[in-house]
């Protein structure tokens, strides 16, 4: 899309400018179906948590499979852009918070936003990261999530985690990542029917246990 | 093979005879019913190490083919393929159980957790593509997604015993939230990430159960 307008091309071809604004707008119109198809993947993972079919994708974006496949090569690429796609918005939306805070203060920070990150991804999560012997790409983009997910616990509990030993430091990192881990919290959830603030306080008072001293 | 009522033979011969061949029918029929236990037997071993050799759920043809039987032979003894995993999923549980039991119970808080962390890594080592199968499968039954709660009552019931001289120093709601925290980090899962993609040893990851532990837990009641 970034090549769709150049700064500078207005009026430098004239004989071009009727050619321009169509080819953009087609490729804007493509750029908008392709968008509505994995918003509507998106939606019916939420609604169903199970894998959605070309036909169901297709009726609920309100295009037909052909337009689907014209452009994805096949449900695997889909379910990678449907990844990257939730990538993007997950970043935007979970920007880091209370990084100068005290101890108490960056532990609630970082388990509410997981809690609530959980709760909007979980049904995409468990589709998304099924099966994916046969799906390098996607394979390659949990593993980015996976780390993403460490970084981020890495910033916020850095006071606790720059003081300790590296063995320290990893044995605590991978409790961490288990702990917080989507399936830890759909359990709390669906299976010991616990509230968002509920299951928040599991998390919290966990991890406050697991994490080192905060230095002075 | 038996006609009663043999006009030549007495009829304490012609019980002797019955019995006989009662008891050779029953040969025949236990025989049949023994080798059939053991197809039955062998198709679940074969769909078990399918699973531990490929993340992808097994075919009928696969199962077959590893077991040394026919399609045909896996569905006279299983109606499909969900009966199966469910027959295997017993099977496992038995198996698990039968290796999981519970030791150290008197122990002191570490004898305790290094035995709990050493039961549970080899149960994570053995079931876990298991497990995987079950739970990525457990949408698709009730009944495997009451084994899939079971298991996972077992497993919270044996932490509860391994740890009640810690647990008990805690007031709900903690004791609880504590329960669910130990269960979180020694899942599956949890082995799984550590083992594959952090490519730790079991002693290493063993390690790191060992230490979460003890961390999470509180002091050790006098008592």
């Amino acid at each position: 899309m970034s090549d769709a307008v150049q700064p500078g091309d207005d009026g430098a071809r004239p004989s071009g400018e009727g050619r321009e604004p169509r080819i953009d707008g087609r490729r804007l119109r493509s750029e908008r179906t392709r968008r509505l198809i994995i918003e509507a993947y998106i939606a019916l993972v939420r609604e169903t948590g199970h894998m959605p079919t070309a036909a169901q994708i297709a009726e609920r974006a309100g295009y037909s499979v052909r337009s689907i496949f014209e452009r994805f090569p096949d449900l695997t690429a889909l379910r990678v852009a449907v990844t990257d796609y939730s990538i993007a918005e997950a970043r935007a939306t979970g920007a880091l918070r209370d990084l100068d805070g005290d101890r108490l203060t960056r532990i609630r920070s970082q388990v509410s936003q997981r809690g609530s990150g959980c709760e909007r991804w979980l049904p995409l999560w468990r589709v998304l990261s099924s099966d994916l012997s046969e799906a390098p790409d996607l394979q390659q983009r949990i593993g980015m999530i996976r780390q993403l997910i460490v970084m981020r616990m890495e910033m916020m509990f850095r006071p606790e985690l720059s003081l300790v030993s590296d063995a320290v430091r990893k044995k605590t990192m991978l409790a961490l990542e288990s702990l917080l881990d989507f399936e830890s919290w759909a359990r709390m959830r669906e299976l010991y029917g616990l509230s968002f603030e509920e299951a928040c306080s599991v998390w919290v008072k966990a991890i406050d246990r697991l994490l080192p001293q905060t230095p002075a | 093979m038996l006609r009663l009522g043999e006009g030549d033979r007495s009829p304490a011969a012609a019980d002797a005879g019955l019995n006989v061949a009662m008891s050779t029918t029953a040969t025949v029929v236990d025989g049949r019913r023994l080798r059939s236990e053991r197809t039955r037997q062998l198709i679940i071993e074969a769909y078990l190490s399918l699973l531990r050799d490929s993340t992808q759920v097994p075919t009928s043809a696969q199962i077959a083919e590893r077991a040394g039987y026919s399609v045909r032979s896996v569905f006279e003894r299983f109606p499909d393929l969900m009966s199966l995993r469910i027959a295997a999923t017993d099977h496992a549980f038995a198996q698990g159980t039968a290796s999981a039991q519970l030791r150290d119970l008197d122990g002191d808080r570490e004898t305790r957790i290094r035995s709990q962390v050493e039961t549970r890594a080899r149960t994570c080592e053995t079931w876990l593509p298991m497990w995987r199968a079950l739970t990525a499968n457990q949408g698709d039954s009730d009944e495997l997604k009451s084994r899939v709660r079971l298991a996972r009552e077992l497993i919270l019931r044996r932490l509860e015993l391994m740890y009640q001289p810690e647990l008990s120093t805690l007031a709900e709601p903690m004791r609880r939230y504590t329960l669910i925290a130990l269960e979180a980090l020694t899942d599956f899962e949890s082995w799984g990430r550590m083992r594959e993609n952090y490519g730790l040893t079991i002693g290493e990851a063993s390690e790191v159960w060992i230490r979460t532990i003890d961390r999470l837990l509180p002091a050790t009641s006098a008592a």
